[in-house]
């Protein structure tokens, strides 16, 4: 079994920008992502109880890729591609050089096709016309499709499969990506997640959950506030993130450049309601747990971790409660961001932007702000929680990811050491 | 036009038919979470229906101050029955 892998590209297409470095960039200043929402055609807009979301405002697949290949993919596929593009060009890979079959595409997603979805569900039951859906619905609403336009975009023949755990799916992407490298099935993997569902029903199905912020509706840029007191509820948001993961010898066979090393992962189901955590937490921390021990690291070895915290009232401090009960003190001493404070919450893209967020933050040594943390909420607040950019090394990061479906995923980053 | 007095039968009838459970099992005092075991989901699902029913709209702000029956209740007095010749709030 190959032990150590590692990352040797990313790539981003986010709220905040759409690149590595304009992300990054963007992250390390505060901005944030979250905008107002745009208008869906004759909706009427008021009737929303949520009315921010995180955004890619303008984006055009044909400014990134040539051809009608992109085209013909739903939205949420069409940011991986990009994001693709970008992580393979970072990884100075040579696709053609490489035996096709080593190489495999995980690509975590939550949602699928959904502008697809619901532009055809309107038009057949408005227009009654069963004859006139489009020929190309089926493999542009698929939640495959993503993971399908990846593996035709780069040649790759190897495992070519989609993880669809909610709001958890990319964690997983990047930890099944590991195992599929580890076990000899693959050399290389792109493990991606995606996702581009700000559509008039999906929307509004997450505002009747009650999930979403409703309190700064007049104020987008504030309302993503993780471990803040007033925090309300999450914010959507959309986007895509690509990790080239391959094996260590793979890497040094070809000279490459490594962020870090994958060096752990657990996926547990907490067994316990459909969108709602147990409030104790325990779940969540025998999670990041059992992903420490798979990377052979003690809980006071780990110096960052990359929160889920989507500014949900239960969510953020059950995360913490865990944080707490499982690093002792420990977990006074940790760096602890929200990459979601910045973009809102990018659903199936999230564990990917955490993971590269995770890689960036140990090949800099700084660490992006939790925005909006102007008012900590006292069951929240740990001194390793800023709204300032951190400066400081880091060995070990923790990525923790948490889905609808009661499903828990945690990946464990580690600075590579040849 | 919902009356005073249905409202309170009206909301603990929803509630009997949700839980399945016989509505005179439903005190005004339960609370609807510790006594009927609703959890967070569940209680959304139930006042989506009462939103329905009465024709109000409940705004996120206002969940934390419905925790029994009786707060349901209230809430609904207060919001939903509109003086005679009201062009809304009539539905049901």
């Amino acid at each position: 079994m190959t032990s150590r892998i590692v990352v040797t590209g990313l790539g981003v297409v986010s709220a905040l920008g759409i690149g590595v470095r304009q992300f990054w960039d963007a992250a390390l200043a505060g901005r944030s992502g979250v905008s107002k929402l745009s208008a869906f055609e004759s909706m009427p807009m008021e009737a929303y109880r949520s009315q921010v979301a995180g955004q890619i405002h303008g984006f055009d697949v044909g400014q990134y890729i040539e051809g009608a290949s992109a085209e013909r993919v739903d939205r949420f596929a069409q940011l991986a591609m990009v994001a693709t593009r970008e992580a393979l060009a970072d990884s100075a890979l040579q696709l053609d050089h490489e035996d096709p079959h080593r190489t495999g595409v995980i690509v975590g997603a939550g949602m699928g096709g959904m502008l697809i979805a619901e532009q055809e569900y309107h038009r057949v039951y408005e227009q009654l016309k069963p004859n006139r859906v489009v020929p190309n619905f089926i493999p542009m609403v698929t939640l495959n499709s993503a993971s399908g336009a990846l593996a035709i975009m780069c040649g790759a023949k190897g495992p070519n499969l989609t993880i669809s755990t909610a709001c958890s799916s990319s964690a997983h992407a990047i930890g099944l990506a590991r195992e599929a490298i580890r076990t000899g099935r693959a050399d290389v993997v792109i493990a991606a997640g995606a996702d581009a569902s700000i559509v008039p029903l999906t929307f509004g199905g997450f505002c009747s959950l009650r999930a979403l912020s409703t309190s700064f509706n007049g104020f987008p840029e504030k309302a993503s506030r993780p471990f803040s007191r007033t925090r309300d509820g999450f914010v959507m948001g959309e986007g895509a993130g690509t990790l080239v993961l391959e094996s260590l010898a793979h890497a040094r066979k070809r000279n490459a450049r490594i962020y870090a090393e994958v060096a752990g992962y657990a996926a547990t189901s907490e067994a316990h309601h459909m969108v709602v955590p147990r409030e104790d937490g325990l779940e969540i921390a025998e999670t990041m747990a059992m992903a420490l021990r798979d990377a052979r690291v003690r809980p006071a070895q780990v110096d960052y971790i990359n929160a889920h915290a989507t500014s949900t009232p239960i969510g953020d401090v059950v995360e913490i409660k865990a944080i707490k009960h499982l690093f002792k003190r420990r977990a006074t001493e940790v760096a602890i961001n929200a990459t979601k404070s910045l973009l809102g919450h990018t659903l199936g893209a999230a564990g990917a932007l955490a993971g590269i967020v995770c890689a960036l933050t140990i090949d800099r040594g700084l660490i992006h702000p939790t925005i909006n943390y102007d008012d900590p909420d006292p069951e929240c607040a740990l001194p390793g929680i800023s709204g300032q950019a951190q400066e400081r090394s880091v060995e070990v990061a923790l990525l923790n990811a948490f889905g609808f479906g009661s499903n828990n995923a945690s990946v464990v980053f580690k600075r590579f050491v040849p | 036009m919902s009356t005073d007095t249905d409202i309170p039968l009206r909301i603990r009838s929803a509630l009997a038919e949700f839980l399945g459970r016989d509505v005179a099992s439903i005190k005004p005092g339960d609370a609807l979470r510790d006594d009927l075991g609703l959890d967070s989901l569940a209680t959304i699902e139930l006042l989506y229906r009462i939103e329905d029913a009465f024709d109000v709209e409940i705004p996120d702000t206002d969940l934390p101050s419905l925790v029994t029956v009786a707060d349901v209740t209230t809430y609904i007095q207060r919001t939903a029955v509109k003086p005679p010749g009201s062009p809304s709030g009539t539905k049901g």
